[in-house]
């Protein structure tokens, strides 16, 4: 499954002069969310200003492991969300976040997800994306087993 | 021989590993999803569940990834036999080796690398999404996990040795001990 041309040449712009990338001094709020063993973690700082007796975004900054999709996603969703309220970004789609970049292929959707979710980690910290309690053994687990205590490694026999 | 060309949307997630034992993998390579705790699902899920809740991803596309996975990974295997032509000829490869550190400890093959969460990072992190890398494991089933999950993030030229490191003492070099698990 091939990922369009057009789309990878927006991506790698967007990777190569990431905006606001690295750590917030003195960010309001912080999220992070996905699994540094999976090469998908995101964190995002967020920071608010005062305008007319309500609270806006004045600066959002994000670090990305791993994942150039969603480097790039995370630099265009931070330029979009500046000026909005907490409440107009809280119902921003992965969809929305990542317009600027184009439709994303299916492969790549978790990636605005990603974005979506560590910007409502950072907004709205006690509402959390609906997960599986309980996961089936994942890839990860399952390649990465180690051999059981209750297991013995027996060589064979040579043959003659 | 009976032939399905269509996967009920309602199945669970365990009756469709069942059925369909490469589902996972082509989950993960497609869409990414089933690789690591943050994307899992749980095995009560339906696939309908799992695909609406993963964006809404198009059910009639889902079905077909999983129904052709058995072919994608007939398409990514190496004998033993091509991956030794290819070493004697002098080719560097990066052969991984993904099994536990007790078995590697046991036998290994002097021109493969053991799989460390390390290494891991430095693929995932810094190695070109061009490069060609074959990894191995016992019997070659651990070892379509991993090309899946590379696969998953971006790494276009996976292969997998097929049967393993048992495979490789059969047919190419016997003094490679052959083992069980007990």
């Amino acid at each position: 499954m091939s990922v369009p041309e057009d789309f990878s040449k927006r991506v790698e712009d967007a990777v190569k002069h990431p905006k606001n990338i690295g750590e917030l001094e003195n960010a309001d709020a912080i999220g992070t969310v996905g699994s540094a063993d999976c090469g998908d973690m995101l964190r995002m700082w967020v920071k608010f200003r005062d305008v007319d007796g309500g609270r806006v975004i004045d600066k959002a900054t994000f670090q990305s492991f791993g994942c150039e999709t969603a480097i790039a996603v995370a630099s265009v969703a931070t330029e979009l969300i500046s000026g909005k309220t907490v409440e107009e970004v809280l119902t921003m789609s992965g969809e929305e976040l990542s317009a600027p970049l184009g439709p994303l292929p299916p492969l790549k959707i978790h990636c605005a997800q990603l974005v979506e979710e560590a910007l409502r980690s950072a907004l709205a910290p006690d509402i959390q994306p609906e997960r599986p309690r309980e996961v089936a053994p994942t890839l990860l687990q399952q390649f990465q087993s180690t051999t059981k205590k209750s297991q013995k490694i027996v060589l064979d026999a040579l043959n003659e | 021989m009976s032939v399905t060309n269509t996967i009920d949307p309602n199945i669970s997630m365990k009756a469709l590993l069942e059925e369909y034992p490469g589902a996972q993998r082509a989950l993960f390579r497609a869409y990414h999803i089933g690789g690591c705790s943050s994307c899992g699902f749980a095995p009560t899920e339906t696939l309908g569940a799992v695909c609406e809740r993963n964006g809404q991803l198009p059910m009639d596309e889902v079905i077909q990834t999983i129904l052709a996975a058995h072919e994608a990974e007939a398409k990514i295997q190496i004998s033993p036999s091509e991956v030794a032509r290819r070493i004697n000829a002098g080719e560097q490869l990066p052969l991984i080796d993904v099994r536990s550190r007790e078995e590697w400890d046991t036998v290994h093959l002097e021109e493969s690398t053991f799989l460390t969460q390390e290494l891991m990072h430095e693929i995932l992190s810094s190695w070109p999404k061009d490069r060609e890398c074959i990894f191995l494991c016992h019997h070659g089933v651990r070892s379509l996990d991993a090309a899946s999950f590379f696969a998953g993030h971006g790494f276009q030229n996976v292969r997998v040795m097929s049967g393993g490191i048992d495979a490789w003492s059969v047919e190419i070099d016997p003094d490679v001990r052959r083992y069980h698990l007990e």
